[in-house]
């Protein structure tokens, strides 16, 4: 068993790793190489056929195809290297992993830095806790989207979608388009869980009833779903007693969340966030484990490819950085906390060497001007609404973050303006 | 060969028969069938095929384990739950050792993390001084009473509340799946037929109802002199086919959680809460996989085929378990599930040879402890069998028996050395299918080999589809690799048999259908 | 007479919240948008709805079974499922490339369908196999 020795090791082709990719070559990296376990490069995006990506770094709007060909491009010219077929398996807390890959077998990976780019996963039926029985015709949207656009077959005939992440939304669409029926979508919280215009393009356009306030509270068939019983809920989110209502359906897609994948980062004894479920990271997004990198939705999950794409490339850039031995060991080690409005941010932790992009999301719809605000000083940025469903960003300068003095933490809350 | 003779009058009155779904299979002949294939069926197949007769096992379901040995706590308990004199206090601390004594022999995962029952008041600490007197009088090994600081010692997480707690360190968690298949896959490595998705309809008697003759079932008829009644949550119904009204079972569900590994090490044993008349009370385990496995809940139904749970039982499991173990969080769960224990209004297991009719055995309402004592029970009626039953059919060695048997390659569980030498030999063990519980193609595929036919089997075998995702990424691969392996379209593969099938159809058809073209 | 319509903006993801008001047929004001493309939006929205369609076609020998197309513009809305029934008629051979012209003129809208990825074709021996 040789070793694979590397300079960037990263792990994942999808969005963010094939940016970190790019990211590292240019800043100079020698040895840059992607580990994929699938046999394609671009990861989800491939099976995300329809058009909304790239509007940001491109100027127009891809499908999902279309915008990682872009960057595997990009990735291509610059010298990237790419091992598909590997799935990284295990992983050391110095940051060496395991490969297995059908022609190489069982091989160990030293790299001098890795950026981690696995992505996240859907939340599954069983995290809800939905009591009822567990026919087949329960999918998880992305599984659901995997087998109509890549594998080219039809998971169900009649469609009841929970939750209204934007997947759930863009597969109503799609499963209209080949011919099933998609009954309405149902979301517990009082605000849908995606943008606004796929419930615009995706629901209102072909009539699909949309369910605020809602969820479905037993499953029912024993071999093939035959059902869903639906109900409101109260203001905790309880079903009410009194409005449950039968829905037949031979389908149950799930968009109901999506959770990073760190089973390989838990492995390194990288340190996570229990609120966002991904690593802890400062504003060049190294982890607990300063050899350790990671970018995209392994870290948060982002509403959009552009964000994922430019943050894995500023996580290659450092991780390059590393491997030369040119990031200094950071000199401070502020902490950003996240107001009451605050429900999810990254990163956390500032160390001042660049400047920082903090994504957050809120936890309650502010439908009218608002404004970011960082404490203490200087910065605020104003905002025309924020929703839970999309990120907000505020640009800091690392000027500002060496001019902070003693303050050992900094607050970023989104309020009314 | 008396067994044909004496069926011709019977064949006759039964021509014209019709058979419900299913292939029809023309008429078998044994000399041992057993009614299902859960922990007891298997257990005493596998004692049936140390001789030399031929054994046919027929369970309903599209995989094994199906019904309650599917879907329980994964425990072999000590023994000290019982009454003294019971006919479980019997067999449970026997089967414990069994387990421990074949684990190498069969190949299935079990752990001697030992266990405990915790009581929060002083009430409960009576109990717990009854249990400790029964357990000695089972002769359970090194039970004993141990302080909450002396529990919280050895395990930091569970609560503050609970002030002692009944230790027991024979106690042992096991992989119920593995288990059932191990002494089944042995059964038939030695010989032994089984029929799967094969629903039984009636026991077929002679025509003076004192003999045994075989069982009509949707596949055809299954003759035989010898029927065991393994049908777990059905054996009350099984029994009275032969005129056998002797106990009812009142199948009582257990609702389940399973967590995500991350919180697999919140316990190092089993924990139970003190019992109560509904069971032995809500438990927390870390899994023989590291997950955290919380429940049941113990509430009587009517219902012998519903396995759904609901949200009262859910709530109940989550509250039990919290009071045991505070730091559970929550969104921990990846999967909920139901089981139904046979539970027989006689308080006890049905273990009994009938004279009337002749050839036929109750292995039935095998309740907790169940799981731990089926292979004590085995052992125990094959051998009356023989003496019994011996006009029958002859007992005679299976010169050919061979005791052990190896589970597929678990990818996961194996030294980096054994990987590369297993994916060296078949690279097919490099390719991973589920990425969760690190499951190859080379393990699906083995797992078919061995009859896996369905994504419930899949899983059941290999773990793909057990873990985090619960089958969201590997879900497609496995459909692929089954269709592929078995030569049938992806739109016949099913999750469990049956109707449920994975998918509907390929994409663009609908537009060709009816004419929208 | 005045008629006022609500709109979503789907032309980027902030979908901007838009109120037209017509007279008589005739656009007399906008609001909500947030930026030029948005009443440009609004505009097309009230006369000509578009979108962009996107789907898959069936592929003989390709390492998939599909392959997703796009319409390289949007298209009129309420040709959508006259474009879904063409798309669904047409099968061809890997590979494909990305760009690639699918459909000229589907429907007769002037716009083209498009691959929106490359798909190369299954390895030989396999397609062979496979009967393709």
């Amino acid at each position: 068993m040789s070793d694979i020795t590397v300079d960037v090791a990263v792990i994942g082709a999808g969005p963010a790793g094939i940016a970190a990719g790019v990211g590292a070559k240019k800043a100079g990296a020698e040895r840059v190489v992607i580990f994929e376990r699938d046999w394609d490069l671009g990861g989800i995006l491939q099976q995300c056929i329809h058009p909304g990506f790239g509007l940001h770094i491109f100027g127009e709007e891809l499908t999902g195809p279309e915008y990682m060909h872009r960057w595997i491009s990009k990735a291509r010219e610059v010298g990237v290297e790419f091992l598909m077929n590997s799935m990284v398996f295990h992983m050391e807390d110095d940051g060496s992993f395991w490969i297995m890959n059908p022609s190489l077998g069982i091989k160990k990976v030293t790299p001098k830095s890795v950026v981690l780019a696995m992505g996240c996963r859907e939340r599954p039926l069983g995290a809800l806790g939905i009591p009822g029985t567990r026919p087949a015709g329960i999918y998880t949207a992305g599984t659901a989207q995997r087998l109509v656009n890549m594998e080219g077959y039809m998971p169900g005939n009649k469609v009841v979608i929970l939750g209204s992440g934007d997947v759930g939304l863009i597969m109503a669409r799609r499963m209209i388009w080949e011919g099933a029926e998609v009954l309405g979508v149902y979301e517990i919280m009082p605000w849908p869980g995606g943008l606004r215009r796929n419930i615009a393009q995706c629901l209102d356009d072909y009539g699909i009833p949309f369910h605020l306030e809602e969820t479905v509270v037993e499953i029912h068939g024993k071999d093939r779903l035959e059902g869903v019983t639906v109900a409101k809920v109260d203001m905790n989110r309880k079903p009410i007693v009194g409005t449950e209502r039968l829905v037949g359906c031979d389908t149950l897609l799930l968009a109901v969340g999506l959770i990073p994948e760190n089973e390989l980062s838990r492995m390194a004894g990288v340190a996570i966030n229990p609120v966002t479920q991904g690593p802890y990271v400062n504003e060049l997004l190294q982890t607990s484990k300063p050899k350790i990198f990671a970018a995209g939705n392994v870290v948060i999950v982002y509403d959009l490819v552009d964000w994922v794409s430019k943050e894995g490339e500023r996580a290659g850039k450092n991780a390059a950085l590393f491997a030369a031995g040119e990031l200094k060991e950071p000199a401070r080690k502020i902490k950003i906390l996240g107001g009451s409005n605050v429900r999810l941010y990254s990163p956390q932790w500032l160390s001042g060497q660049a400047d920082a992009t903090i994504y957050m999301r809120v936890a309650q719809p502010i439908e009218k001007r608002c404004k970011v605000i960082v404490e203490p000083g200087a910065y605020e940025k104003q905002l025309r609404y924020a929703r839970p469903g999309e990120m907000s960003e505020v640009q800091i300068k690392a000027e500002y973050v060496q001019s902070l003095g003693d303050v050992a933490e900094i607050l970023v809350d989104i309020r009314e303006a | 060969m008396h067994l044909r003779l004496c069926l011709s009058p019977f064949l006759n009155c039964f021509t014209g028969y019709k058979v419900f779904g299913g292939d029809f299979v023309s008429t078998r002949y044994y000399d041992v069938i057993v009614i299902g294939g859960g922990i007891v069926g298997s257990t005493v197949a596998r004692e049936l095929s140390r001789y030399d007769i031929k054994v046919a096992v027929l369970d309903k379901a599209s995989e094994l384990p199906s019904g309650a040995s599917r879907a329980n706590s994964g425990m072999v308990h000590a023994g000290y739950d019982d009454e003294p004199g019971s006919i479980k206090a019997q067999f449970c601390p026997k089967g414990n050792l069994i387990y421990k004594n074949l684990r190498e022999e069969l190949d299935f995962t079990l752990n001697e993390v030992g266990s405990y029952v915790c009581a929060l008041d002083k009430d409960e600490i009576a109990h717990l001084e009854l249990l400790l007197e029964q357990g000695k009088k089972n002769g359970v090994p090194s039970v004993e009473i141990i302080s909450g600081d002396e529990l919280r010692s050895r395990e930091p997480n569970a609560s503050r509340e609970i002030i002692a707690a009944l230790w027991a360190p024979t106690g042992c968690t096991i992989n119920n799946f593995e288990a059932v298949l191990a002494f089944m896959d042995n059964a038939q490595q030695n010989g032994v037929e089984l029929f799967l998705e094969t629903e039984m309809l009636d026991v077929i008697l002679s025509q003076d109802k004192r003999q045994v003759v075989g069982v009509k079932t949707n596949r055809g008829m299954f003759l035989s002199p010898i029927v065991i009644n393994a049908a777990g949550v059905h054996s009350d119904e099984v029994a009275r086919m032969v005129g056998d009204d002797s106990f009812i079972i009142h199948p009582r569900r257990g609702d389940y959680f399973i967590s995500d590994k991350y919180v697999g090490n919140l316990v190092k044993s089993f924990f139970f809460a003190c019992p109560s008349e509904a069971g032995k009370g809500i438990t927390v385990a870390s899994t023989t996989d590291h997950n955290l496995l919380m429940g049941p809940t113990s509430i009587f139904q009517v219902d012998r085929n519903k396995t759904a749970t609901t949200a009262e039982g859910l709530d109940q499991v989550i509250e039990g378990a919290r009071r045991l173990i505070p730091p559970i969080p929550i969104n921990m769960a990846i999967t909920t599930f139901a089981g139904l224990r046979a539970d027989p209004d006689t308080g006890d297991f049905v273990i009994g040879i009938l004279k009337k009719p002749h050839g036929f055995v109750n292995v039935a309402g095998i309740k907790s402890p169940g799981f731990t004592s089926a292979p004590a029970i085995a052992q125990h009626i094959v051998e009356r069998m023989k003496n019994e039953l011996k006009d029958l059919v002859e007992f005679k060695p299976n010169r050919k028996f061979v005791p052990e048997r190896r589970h597929i390659p678990r990818f996961a569980y194996l030294s980096m050395e054994e990987r590369s030498d297993l994916a060296k030999e078949d690279p097919r063990y490099a390719q991973i299918v589920c990425r969760c519980e690190s499951v190859t193609e080379g393990q699906v595929i083995e797992a078919i080999r061995r009859g896996a036919r369905t994504v419930a089997a899949v899983k059941i075998w290999t773990r793909a589809g057990a873990g985090r995702c619960q089958g969201g990424f590997c879900g497609p691969r496995v459909i692929d690799i089954l269709a592929r392996e078995l030569n049938i379209p992806r739109e016949e593969v099913t999750r469990h048999g049956g109707h449920s099938r994975m998918l509907v159809g390929k994409t663009k058809e609908y537009w060709f259908r009816e004419g929208r073209l | 007479m005045f008629i006022e319509r609500r709109i979503i903006c789907t032309s980027c993801p902030v979908g901007c919240f838009m109120i037209v008001t017509e007279e008589n047929g005739k656009i007399v004001s906008i609001s909500g948008s947030s930026c030029p493309r948005g009443e440009e939006y609004a505009k097309v929205e009230l006369t000509d709805p578009r979108r962009v369609f996107a789907s898959t076609i069936r592929v003989e020998g390709g390492v998939l079974s599909v392959c997703p197309v796009r319409s390289k513009e949007p298209v009129p809305k309420d040709k959508i499922f006259d474009i879904t029934k063409a798309v669904a008629r047409v099968k061809i051979k890997a590979p494909i490339e990305i760009g690639q012209i699918i459909i000229k003129n589907v429907c007769d809208t002037s716009v083209d369908i498009v691959a929106s990825r490359s798909l190369p074709a299954k390895q030989s021996a396999d397609t062979v196999a496979q009967g393709g």
